[in-house]
């Protein structure tokens, strides 16, 4: 008996301790949106979130892609201005589109689609159209001029939208933002605690990573795709960075990059180099617009507006975000609310400063 | 009161400390695995979202892999030399070529992605220090 009762408490023990470890891991990797997407989620929920997410971002593809014929929004384009009734989520992400054009002085703008289109980069047949025919385009961009009709209780009263004549949208500069805010909604309604979703560059950290220490999100160097400015710290926050560098050509000697200014037609130029936009979850309780969306929109805006007036809106606090900006002169400029969660380079050429 | 019983040491009593220290060696194996496999830089090919390959970089064949999915047909090439250890797509038949203009890859996290192939070539392992790269 002396000896089996220690092998037997020995047994007990092992057996008790195959609870621990870490916990189960459930990811996938697809393709949508024009881009690759994965999503990893930790413990208990996992498997149907991320099942969830996948089907989720498969959903909003199909209705808010301007380059599939059967889209929502393609129908939108092709009604030539008649009112059009539309999904609750095509409804509400035009009107946050609105609401952060609004913010950002016109700089990021979803009818800026046909001058996008006639630089190429939508059929991926890039070409520098000519003055004349921005000239023709430029006035049809302006999305406060699309009129939004939305049931505001979400109730059983459709939705419409009105776009003008001859205006069409883009949303790519917005839906990857909003499929991630509508991955967190999935993520928290499936009880989930830790995961990771990355939407083709937009990341949105949900909770801690499994072992409790932050995600750590690098930045990456936009002179040189082996190197970082910086690693950032975050937890339950999302991350977004745009920059010329992402997608560009060359034209007679020229680099023309996909960020169109919607007041010139042209690239933009206003000596930045990338944007990142950071902000905190949502723990919204309704799958609405939210900071994914904030963060790719403001990201593409405040590329287009520069240094100063980006630093301006952040300081106004109108909206929950902080920024890491690299700018054309070799400065990494760095917010004061994420500066504590910024980890620099120590060993890039860059000068790094703090913005309070 | 009564003295407690003389203790003696039989064999058995040695094989039962024996198996006790056995179990508890294998669960620390078990829950803290030693971390040298994870230091490896290891190109990861998936198509399609299906995890196809996975081969360590010094392991990586010298006249490169080739990999095809929805008609098109990647070249993926690795460098194992300590400097310059990276891994690139050297030839792509895609038309949009933003593979092969990636260049290469160097760091745990980054990855290579082939839109219309749906082919992703990602480096796992070594210690890149991030979870997730963005920019």
């Amino acid at each position: 008996m002396k000896r089996i009762l220690p092998l037997l408490c020995a047994a007990v023990l092992t057996l008790s301790l195959s609870g621990c470890g870490q916990p189960k891991e459930c990811s996938a990797e697809f393709f949508a949106m024009d881009t690759v997407m994965r999503v990893s989620a930790y413990g208990n929920g996992a498997a149907e979130a991320v099942s969830g997410i996948s089907s989720r971002v498969n959903e909003l593809e199909a209705l808010l892609s301007r380059t599939r014929a059967d889209s929502e929004v393609s129908a939108l384009n092709a009604a030539a201005g008649e009112r059009v009734k539309t999904s609750g989520d095509l409804t509400a992400l035009i009107a946050a589109a609105q609401e952060y054009s609004a913010a950002a002085n016109g700089a990021f703008d979803i009818t800026v689609a046909p001058v996008v289109s006639a630089w190429g980069f939508t059929t991926d047949t890039y070409q520098v159209p000519a003055q004349e025919t921005l000239d023709t385009l430029l006035p049809l961009v302006d999305c406060q001029r699309v009129l939004v009709e939305q049931d505001p209780d979400s109730s059983d009263m459709d939705d419409f939208v009105t776009l003008g004549s001859g205006q069409s949208i883009d949303l790519g500069g917005i839906a990857k933002g909003y499929a991630s805010d509508c991955a967190e909604y999935l993520l928290r309604a499936n009880g989930v605690k830790s995961a990771s979703v990355y939407l083709g560059g937009n990341v949105y950290v949900h909770g801690s990573k499994p072992d409790g220490t932050p995600w750590r999100v690098g930045v990456q160097d936009p002179a040189d795709p082996n190197s970082f400015i910086g690693i950032l710290s975050l937890a339950d926050s999302y991350a977004i960075t745009s920059g010329g560098y992402q997608r560009c050509f060359k034209e007679g000697g020229k680099t023309y990059h996909h960020i169109i200014d919607p007041a010139t037609g042209y690239p933009a130029d206003s000596g930045l180099v990338s944007v990142t936009v950071v902000a905190p979850a949502n723990r919204a309780e309704e799958p609405v617009p939210g900071h994914g969306a904030l963060c790719d929109a403001f990201s593409t805006a405040l590329f287009v507006l520069g240094e100063e007036q980006a630093v301006t809106l952040w300081h106004s606090g109108t909206y929950d975000f902080e920024l890491v900006l690299v700018t054309e002169d070799g400065r990494v400029l760095v917010t004061a609310g994420i500066a504590d969660r910024f980890e620099q380079n120590e060993e890039s050429a860059y000068r790094y400063e703090i913005i309070s | 009161m009564k003295s407690s019983p003389k203790l003696k040491w039989s064999l058995w009593d040695g094989l039962v400390i024996l198996a006790v220290l056995a179990l508890a060696a294998a669960c620390g194996f078990r829950f803290f695995p030693s971390g040298a496999e994870d230091t490896e830089l290891v190109a990861v090919i998936t198509i399609d979202g299906q995890e196809t390959d996975r081969i360590p970089l010094r392991s990586f064949p010298e006249e490169g892999r080739s990999y095809s999915h929805n008609g098109y047909t990647l070249r993926v090439q690795a460098s194992a030399e300590p400097s310059e250890e990276g891994v690139s797509v050297t030839e792509s038949d895609c038309p949009t070529q933003d593979c092969v203009h990636t260049g290469v890859i160097s760091r745990s996290g980054q990855s290579i992605v082939c839109l219309p192939a749906r082919i992703v070539i990602e480096l796992q392992g070594g210690d890149g220090g991030t979870d997730l790269i963005i920019g």
